[in-house]
């Protein structure tokens, strides 16, 4: 699954770039994303996705690793994590972008999501669906903490 | 496998709405348990406890009562398909259900349990829908009547409260001089398009009242409110010229998701063929054999 999502930002870019990257004020605006740790500043990271569809729950341990990062423009990490109990497996490859426009910010996700075992028999549609939920909801709390923040 | 559990039995409404208060999300209700205990046997739902309501007494009857039929939600599909009340008063509720699934699941799957699981491939609430019923929610203090129109929220999930049983599902009867089909269409196990239509005749053979209602093709079943505006008041010959730009706006208000069924494209397209069939059937096995004042299907 692809997902491309293009967010204007009221915020310069050194200060969309300094949010990106402190852990705990980035990871309150991705929904149902908890115990953030840094284990490498700048290189490893680990976080919990827990995630709930009706009566199905799954809950992701992930390792995020940083594959490439150039200051003010552009980040590529890698994650990947397994839910042991209901035995499937969660990759992201994750492409961010970050351009100046005008006083602001254009900051553009690219992220390929590869759902494995079970959780893929709820149907790749229903993943997808969940997945654009989330999506709207970051984007939300991404510029509304971003643009009230000083 | 089947992990290890906890089985309570409850004998009352108010023990099982207190169960699902006291354990909250590691309690689920278990009725039929033919979607449940798949789930649980794939490792999908991981529950400690299994409220087993099969022992509530009177949780199965089905009642006429006035000019409606109320269904306990412990009623079996296999019941109701054969329930004599039903053929009576809602034929097309009964064919419906002697077509849900096959006969392992409807011997012992419910109403209930259906419509609480809230699959989106299911068949009883895309009709229950196009019937105007309602469906009743108790817990250990109250009771609320819920319209269906209103019952779903998306895949799998309903307005239902954490401690909240649907005991009940109410369903008018259609006056007289109304015919409704529900039709539906899939090569795989469950049904990958569902389409209902309720139509009411009135003074002179106009449409009097129309509800349309779709499913299975996106996360959940829904009203098509705009389709039934553009038949209402009008007569069969009109509507039968208008049937098929009302299938096409069903087909957008089923909200297709493309997946193992068939594209988006492929669901809405048959959305309108399904309502047009609905349609030219009522109008030809119910409205015009028997003039416009045939019984109700």
């Amino acid at each position: 699954m692809q997902f491309e999502k293009q967010i204007a930002v009221a915020a310069p870019r050194e200060k969309v770039w300094e949010f990106i990257w402190d852990v705990d004020r980035f990871i309150a605006c991705v929904p149902g994303c908890k115990e953030a740790k840094t284990l490498e500043d700048g290189k490893i990271y680990t976080a919990t996705m827990v995630e709930k569809v009706g009566p199905f729950r799954v809950e992701f341990p992930m390792r995020i690793e940083i594959e490439q990062s150039e200051p003010l423009s552009h980040i590529k990490a890698r994650a990947s994590g397994s839910d042991s109990k209901i035995g499937s497996l969660m990759k992201i490859e994750l492409e961010v972008n970050l351009k100046e426009e005008g006083s602001g910010t254009l900051l553009s996700f690219v992220a390929t999501v590869d759902i494995l075992g079970k959780l893929a028999t709820l149907g790749h549609s229903m993943v997808k669906r969940k997945a654009d939920q989330v999506m709207a909801e970051f984007v939300e709390k991404l510029k509304k903490s971003l643009e009230t923040d000083t | 496998m089947l992990r290890r559990f906890h089985l309570d039995e409850p004998e009352t409404v108010k023990d099982a709405s207190d169960l699902l208060s006291r354990y909250g999300e590691s309690a689920k209700i278990y009725a039929g348990g033919t979607e449940l205990l798949l789930a649980m046997k794939e490792g999908l739902i991981q529950s400690e406890r299994l409220v087993n309501v099969k022992k509530i007494p009177g949780l199965d009857e089905i009642k006429r009562i006035g000019d409606s039929v109320h269904i306990g939600a412990l009623a079996t599909h296999r019941k109701l398909e054969s329930s004599a009340e039903l053929q009576q008063s809602l034929p097309a509720f009964v064919q419906m259900e002697a077509n849900v699934a096959n006969i392992r699941v409807r011997e012992v799957g419910t109403v209930g349990g259906n419509l609480c699981f809230a699959e989106p491939h299911a068949d009883p609430g895309i009709l229950l829908l196009a019937l105007g019923a309602g469906v009743v929610a108790q817990n250990a203090s109250n009771m609320r009547e819920i319209p269906m129109d209103n019952y779903f929220v998306d895949a799998f999930e309903t307005c239902l409260k954490p401690d909240e049983l649907l005991t009940e599902v109410r369903v008018p009867i259609p006056p007289p001089q109304s015919a409704v089909r529900y039709l539906k269409f899939g090569y795989l196990q469950r049904p990958s398009v569902g389409v209902a239509l309720r139509l009411s005749l009135g003074d002179g053979g106009l449409i009097r009242d129309v509800r349309v209602a779709v499913g299975c093709a996106g996360p959940k079943p829904c009203r098509v409110e705009e389709a039934e505006e553009l038949l209402k008041g009008k007569g069969l010959q009109e509507a039968s010229e208008l049937i098929g730009e009302a299938g096409q706006i069903a087909g957008r208000a089923a909200e297709a998701i493309g997946d193992l069924h068939g594209s988006a494209e492929y669901k809405e397209h048959i959305i309108q063929v399904l309502l047009k069939r609905a349609f030219h059937q009522m109008v030809q096995e119910e409205f015009s054999s028997k003039g416009e004042g045939g019984p109700h299907a």
